[in-house]
């Protein structure tokens, strides 16, 4: 049927069928701008667009019903690709990071400002109640709207600065606009799903109804005949070998336990089959024609069956090391049925016992300890599975180009992503490029290759393009997920409070497969423990397959829930003292100049080494907090009988990438023009990162941050990097940008040296692309025309590789206020303030949003976030209508984000990483504080209202 | 768009419902919001859309407030006209987006027990305008017995001294309600009277709850504590992901306690404050 409508103020006549959205229609018309995040529920309002004057969800709307309308979609706002007066306020007030939902957001202010010209924070809220973000926290949403709305009437207004650090650099340490934030306002193309070329095969999965089950047979034959169909793919014809999804550095702590499709299906959702076909119709049809007959299995489906005697094996396959032996005592021959699995290095496994993985270490005697205090308590935490929920899906689409295959990502880990294709689908890496796209929100589950392996396969077996990607459900049950953890910790201390001896025990849940099972689950303890210094300490770590939804990385690694047990546990033993939490905290902290005896027992897969830590900001950041919430004064109390306050707080920690074990590298060329190209093999996925390489080349060269163009993440062009993941993007990939830039920098200065005839030692540069000497001066274009001439002395490039065995700890301290309804059970929000130490802070406003934005995931862990399961193992709210993650109304009344910067030695330029430590602080700090509101612990996440009414017995 | 193969925009009433009535399974189509959402859902093969054809205005008329039923969740939110309790009713759709284009026509014709707006006509005694049923004037609750023909206004009479309230629960402000409340009653000096009570996400649709009016009628207003203790045990909700049943019975209570609290107003709970928006005489 023919739809005439005015878009943009342009009038169209398009052809569209009965049942295509207007969300499909515009995107298939090239509105680039409209996205998809919740596959038309009408929950996360990407699909935005102004129709007849009013927002709405296109998702919800048939195209035909648009006859006569007045539509208008970002562009509009846009004209010959300028920022409009919305787009560059949300720019300036570092309101993009992804930028997947930027355009929405900037449909939505604009409406507002319509309709009010200076509106309320209540009216922001209203505004932007229909869009999620997973990013931001939306707490800088409303200086946006405020800079927009000066803006109205004085278009030269400037906010006043933001926190600015480090005096003595230009770039460094003030905020600076991110490299790809208009790009993304625009709505321009920047995503993998904006790559795909018309002629593109389709893929769509068949996944197990079964939690565990073996497929007894399965008929192709009738979906292979169907139209439109290119191939079906099962385990029958898939390549033979096993490898771990997880995108870690080789050889991988996760055992190889996956196949591309296995005859033994260990999840509902695992892959059955996958149909290439052209079109998704075709593909879907074809789907349903597979004949499919299972074998059911009694599933594993907990943590408590896992290891219970006689449990259901989830793995049965022969067990092998690449190095190493077996542990005594655990078998190795496999069934003959199930696929082998193979450990690069001996993880203290039992597979057929479904234990994946375990270590146990610690320092000093723990028994001694124990003996020796006046109070031991033991209490067990639980957190649940929580899923990362990335506002683009897992995406991919592989072409190939030239006998090669060319695999346009949305990956944090371009160079693991092309080694595992290349292992999956058996050829050489040099036979494959990966172009890491915008990333439209990763936060650890693209860590993982989990689609890439099929795609970049049927790419290269049928010569065809291959896009595929991930339904909202699909995210949820085939993606990855936070480990299920439940954690012993008994502590035993003096009555003075201090500590004589810590044991955590830790049970892992990590689903079907391995990946990411020892280190995840490890990095629980290693990014606790050390924040207490105790000369007893010991943990025990066990991660188990179970037959729930696969877990893997998730920003904090582990780390929140760690620390949510560790630090409650302190306040529970504060509370069984009668000390105050804070008092107890002080007692046993990690402080500057402290030996950190712990980290012996705390290496990545390899020795660790105790560390004398340097500058420690934790007692500033506790003091700032403490003032804040006037600690030491009256309790605050609540004018209504119903409502009970509480106040909570705690300390936290992450890493900067991994010591010894990662590396990062970067190139930087001189362009004949005086500009500079740099090409980081960093990743990244709206964190900034480009724009931290940015600034390294600009601050160094003395150049403008317009002078350099950032390549980064492209394996054909831009050299290796460990990826996006543990903090390491400010200090591994950041110091490889520094040092590119340093090395560019002496290249320049000795060139320019034999030019202008002078002591090397006597040149400097200068801002702006000049170096100046005694005797002369020259441009860095004039340098670099003559260098690329015939008697120059080639192109000037600077290459930078960092590693390192420093280990660089953020630090922060969390302070939250609740109330509680003790009627209802009711938490809510009141305060919540985070001061973090992330070194200097190389783009203040950029490292603030990130703080935001990883502690509102946490406020959605620890307040209502939980994929939940019936008994067949099935996730029962696999969407955005039933598993809720916040929006701007959960935000706290009171929402703060402090930094007290502690300059690192080896950062770049003094910084360490800002994002994963914002995770660990909200679940132990509400906890803690409902304790302080009603007095009851709450000791499993999320803490919803039926929980707080079950611990105060009311329930 | 799964399943739809066959959409009509007709040009007048008449022929929208001449059209049903050739096609019974087809269904009708305003803003879209239920029918249209989740992509991969089963949806009707023919929709015939009156987006354009129900009135969307809210006005007075001869003592009476009438409500298009094209009208959206955000125009009686904006309306000075409509009771402060429907409006807010209406804000609990906390999306913007979806307020936009959802329609009160839509809220009634899809039943759902979390309805924003049945539980409140129901207690405000609504009366729906209808083309095409068997009767051109009824009730809501007779109406949406058999949801026959297509609702173009819901009335409500103006109702001087009556006091209404709406309250809701739900996991997050933009989760699906889980529980609702509507209350309206008239408050004499001998206590409630006219009371009358509407719940949702206790059965498959929100349904007014006369047992619990009959044990409230005529009774000064109970202590919250005393409301929830009755009332409790009248309820029956089912265990979902979103809650046990026994959270939700006793959260309905809680808020049924509130709820009353809200629309009899402080005067009388001047011992038992309840904190609760939504109330408006």
């Amino acid at each position: 049927m023919k739809v005439s409508f005015k878009l943009n103020g342009r009038s169209v006549k398009w052809d569209c069928e009965a049942n295509e959205s207007l969300r499909d229609a515009l995107r298939r018309k090239g509105i680039t701008s409209v996205r998809n995040g919740c596959d038309g529920e009408g929950s996360c309002g990407l699909c935005a667009v102004i129709l007849d004057g009013r927002p709405v969800n296109s998702c919800q709307i048939l195209a035909l019903q648009a006859e006569g309308c007045e539509l208008a979609t970002v562009e509009q706002q846009s004209r010959e690709r300028k920022l409009s007066i919305v787009q560059r306020a949300l720019v300036d007030a570092s309101c993009v990071q992804c930028g997947y939902c930027t355009p929405a957001v900037a449909l939505a202010v604009q409406d507002l400002l319509e309709r009010s010209k200076d509106p309320s924070e209540e009216e922001i809220r209203d505004a932007l109640s229909g869009t999620l973000c997973r990013c931001t926290g939306y707490e800088q949403f409303y200086a946006a709207v405020r800079i927009a709305s000066k803006r109205l009437t004085d278009p030269g207004y400037a906010d006043p600065a933001g926190p600015e650090f480090r005096k003595d650099l230009r770039h460094v340490g003030k905020d600076r606009e991110k490299v790809d934030a208009a790009a993304l306002a625009l709505g321009e193309k920047a995503f993998v799903e904006d790559r795909v070329e018309a002629g593109a095969c389709h893929l769509a999965m068949l996944r197990s109804p079964h939690a565990h089950a073996w497929i007894k047979s399965i008929d192709t034959a009738e979906a292979e005949a169907m139209s439109g169909v290119v191939e079906v793919l099962t385990y029958l014809n898939c390549p033979g070998a096993v490898y771990t999804t997880a995108g870690q550095g080789f050889p991988e702590p996760s055992p190889y336990d996956q196949r591309m499709f296995s005859k033994k299906l260990r999840h509902v959702g695992d892959r059955v089959a996958a149909v290439l076909a052209e079109s998704p119709e075709e593909a879907a049809a074809a789907l349903k024609a597979i004949k499919v007959e299972y074998e059911v299995l009694k599933p594993v489906l907990s943590i408590a069956q896992a290891k219970a005697a006689g449990a259901p094996v989830v793995h049965s396959g022969a067990v092998s090391y690449v190095v190493g032996e077996a542990p005594a005592g655990t078998s190795v021959e496999g069934d003959g049925r199930d696929d082998p699995i193979i450990y690069q290095f001996p993880l203290h496994a039992d597979p057929h016992h479904n234990l994946a993985a375990s270590v146990a270490d610690g320092i000093g005697d723990i028994e001694k300890g124990f003996a020796e205090a006046d109070v031991v308590i033991e209490r067990k935490y639980k957190g649940n599975r929580v899923q990362c929920t990335p506002m683009e899906p897992h995406v991919v689409y592989a072409k190939i180009d030239s006998g090669r295959l060319v695999i346009h990502a949305s990956t944090q880990v371009p160079w693991h992503l092309r080694r595992i294709v290349a292992t999956a689908v058996g050829i050489s890496e040099n036979k494959v490029r990966v172009i890491k796209e915008r990333v439209g929100g990763g936060f650890g589950a693209k860590q993982d290759i989990v689609l890439e392996d099929v795609v970049g396969y049927l790419a290269w077996k049928t010569g065809r393009s291959v896009f595929w990607r991930y339904s909202r459900e699909e995210e949820f049950v085939a993606s990855r997920t936070r480990h299920v953890m439940e954690v012993t910790v008994k502590l035993g201390a003096k009555r003075d409070g201090t500590l004589t001896a810590i044991l955590m025990r830790l049970d892992a849940d990590t689903g079907p497969y391995g990946q990411h099972c020892l280190t995840v689950p490890m990095n629980a303890i290693s990014k606790s423990l050390p924040l207490l210094l105790c000369d007893n300490a010991r943990f025990e770590v066990k991660s188990y397959y179970t037959n729930l939804s696969p877990a893997g990385a998730y920003q904090g690694y582990g780390a929140p829930k760690g620390s949510f047990a560790l630090q409650t546990a302190l306040a529970e033993l504060a509370a069984e003292l009668g000390l105050d939490q804070i008092d107890m905290i002080e007692k046993n902290r990690v402080r500057s100049g402290a030996r950190i005896e712990i980290l012996k027992s705390l290496g990545e897969g390899r020795p660790g080494a105790a560390v004398t830590l340097g500058e420690c900001g934790l007692g500033e950041m506790l003091d700032r907090g403490m003032k804040a919430f006037a600690w030491r004064g009256p309790r605050p109390e609540s004018s209504d009988r119903d409502w009970r306050l509480g106040r909570g707080a705690v300390i936290i920690q992450q890493g900067s990438g991994l010591p010894g074990l990662d590396s990062a590298n970067a190139e930087l060329r001189l362009l004949r023009d005086g500009t500079v190209l740099m090409l980081s093999g960093g990743a990244d996925l709206g964190t900034g990162l480009d724009t931290l390489t940015s600034k390294a080349a600009a601050e160094i060269l003395g150049l403008e941050m317009g002078d350099v163009a950032v390549i980064s993440g492209d394996t054909d062009i831009t050299p290796f990097d460990k990826g996006a993941y543990a903090s390491s993007g400010t200090f591994f990939s950041g110091n490889a940008a520094v040092r590119a830039a340093e090395d560019l920098r002496d290249k320049i200065i000795a060139t320019a040296a034999l030019i202008l005839g002078e002591d090397p030692a006597d040149l400097k540069i200068a801002h702006r692309g000049m170096v100046k000497g005694k005797k002369g001066e020259i441009s860095l274009a004039r340098l670099a025309h003559m260098s690329t001439q015939g008697e120059g002395h080639g192109e000037l490039v600077g290459f930078g590789n960092f590693k390192t065995e420093h280990a660089a700890f953020p630090y922060g301290a969390h302070f939250v206020q609740v109330a509680v309804n003790t009627r209802t059970g009711e938490v809510r929000l009141d305060r919540y303030h985070a001061y973090q130490d992330c070194g200097t802070p190389i783009n203040p406003a950029l490292a603030i949003g990130q703080i935001y934005g990883g502690v509102l995931k946490a406020i959605g862990h620890s307040l209502y976030e939980e994929m939940l399961y019936d008994d067949n193992g099935r996730c029962i709210n696999a969407n955005f209508l039933d598993y809720k993650i916040p929006t701007i109304n959960e935000i706290p009344k009171d929402f703060h984000v402090e930094l007290v910067p502690v300059a690192d030695e080896v950062g770049p330029f003094g910084g360490k990483s800002v994002s994963e430590i914002a995770l660990n602080g909200a679940a132990p700090a509400i906890s803690i504080a409902i304790h302080d509101a009603v007095g009851a612990w709450l000791r499993e996440w999320p803490f919803t209202s039926e929980r707080v009414l079950r611990a105060m017995g009311k329930l | 768009m799964n399943g739809i193969v066959d959409y009509t925009r007709p040009s007048s009433l008449a022929e929208a419902l001449e059209q049903k009535a050739a096609n019974p399974g087809a269904a009708w189509l305003a803003g879209g919001t239920g029918i249209l959402a989740g992509d991969s859902r089963p949806r009707p093969a023919a929709l015939i859309d009156v987006g354009r054809l129900l009135p969307r205005a809210i006005r007075m008329a001869d003592g009476e407030l009438l409500m298009g039923a094209g009208a959206s969740f955000q125009d009686i939110a904006d309306c000075d006209l409509v009771p402060a309790s429907l409006r807010e009713a209406a804000l609990t759709m906390v999306n913007r987006n979806t307020r936009n284009r959802a329609t009160i026509g839509g809220n009634l014709g899809a039943n759902k027990s979390c309805a924003s707006l049945i539980p409140l006509l129901l207690v405000l005694d609504a009366k729906l305008i209808v083309e095409g049923g068997k009767k051109t004037r009824l009730g809501a609750a007779e109406w949406l017995a058999d949801r026959s023909g297509l609702v173009l206004e819901a009335a409500i009479a103006s109702d001087p001294g009556r006091r209404s309230s709406y309250l809701r629960w739900a996991r997050s402000s933009c989760d699906l309600s889980v529980l609702t409340v509507a209350v309206s009653c008239i408050v004499t000096s001998a206590g409630l009277s006219s009371l009358r009570i509407a719940m949702g996400g206790l059965a498959s649709h929100a349904r007014r709850f006369g047992e619990l009016e009959a044990l409230f009628e005529g009774m000064a207003l109970p202590p919250r504590e005393a409301i929830e203790a009755a009332s409790a045990p009248l309820f029956n909700p089912i265990d979902d992901l979103r809650a046990s049943a026994a959270f939700k019975r006793l959260r309905a209570a809680t808020l049924l306690a509130d709820a009353m609290h809200a629309a009899a107003g402080s005067a009388l709970a001047a011992s038992s404050p309840a904190a609760t928006p939504g109330v408006r005489q």
